[in-house]
């Protein structure tokens, strides 16, 4: 196992792939369900959370979850971030299934100990 | 914009200490593709690691600032009467259009964060999460979570909607200790 130092970003593609899990498990192979979206999107986002708590780095998070019944419409997601580009970073995890998208993101800024 | 020329963009953007997300999805360094059984996803990040240069891989070491809290704190209100302001003076009169939004959202999320930079709140960082969608038959849910110092760290939020479109904008600012 690495070694990983603060400043040191390496981790960011393993750790943050890990939202991706929780939205298969959350809703993989379900339809759209107006009545459990809000349910799941609460899951989901405390999932990826203690998922991501649980690697025990010294960071903050913000997850974002977005979930949307495919009905022909358009989205667009544009995120703006002013921080320190060496020790933050951020990764978006697009879903879909036959009838809904889902868009986790997740911002990781550091906190330095 | 061809690749070649995205991938300059960003690069000088880069340089300049600003990565902008000019690429809500163009300036992505590394994405993935999965499939499952009926589900498609994909996976990408704005940094790859080992793309920086040389002189930023380390990270600055900080001395102790002796404080126990933020100085001066953020001002939700001020930044939520910003947003307000923005997604108004641009999507008022819009009609929406896939190239129109795309391009959109991006700027507005570019002027939103100039605009609270301006507030000149010392030791925050800031994000800005734009959404902008096509009013149709569909259904949504937005969702947002945070694992933070509920005692500095705060969030702002502003949701507009008029005829075919509607806009969701949250701004999150992080106290750096």
């Amino acid at each position: 196992m690495e070694e990983y130092h603060s400043g040191d970003e390496s981790w960011h593609p393993l750790i943050l792939r890990l939202p991706l899990q929780c939205i298969e498990g959350i809703i993989g192979g379900m339809d759209y369900n107006q009545n459990k979206v809000n349910q799941w999107t609460a899951s989901i986002v405390e999932h990826s959370l203690t998922t991501l708590v649980k690697q025990g780095k010294h960071f903050k998070y913000i997850v974002n979850c977005a979930i949307m019944q495919k009905s022909g419409a358009g989205l667009h997601t544009a995120s703006s971030c002013y921080w320190d580009i060496t020790t933050d970073g951020s990764c978006t995890v697009r879903w879909e299934n036959r009838t809904m998208y889902c868009v986790v993101s997740v911002f990781a800024v550091a906190v330095s100990l | 914009m061809s690749d070649m020329a995205k991938e300059k963009a960003a690069r000088l953007l880069k340089k300049r200490g600003s990565l902008s997300s000019l690429g809500s999805h163009e300036v992505r360094a590394k994405e993935t593709a999965g499939k499952t059984k009926d589900s498609i996803s994909t996976v990408s990040y704005i940094d790859e690691p080992g793309q920086h240069d040389d002189n930023q891989r380390h990270a600055v070491q900080m001395e102790n600032t002796y404080q126990l809290g933020p100085v001066k704190r953020f001002p939700a209100m001020a930044v939520n009467n910003i947003l307000k302001d923005v997604l108004t003076s641009y999507l008022q009169e819009e009609k929406y259009e896939a190239e129109l939004c795309r391009q959109m959202t991006k700027t507005i999320s570019e002027v939103i964060k100039a605009r609270v930079k301006d507030l000149m709140i010392p030791r925050y960082k800031i994000i800005v999460l734009i959404s902008i969608g096509q009013l149709s038959e569909q259904n949504m849910r937005f969702g947002s979570r945070c694992l933070w110092d509920a005692g500095s760290d705060t969030f702002s939020s502003y949701t507009f909607k008029n005829s075919s479109l509607f806009a969701v904008a949250n701004v999150y600012a992080v106290y750096y200790e």
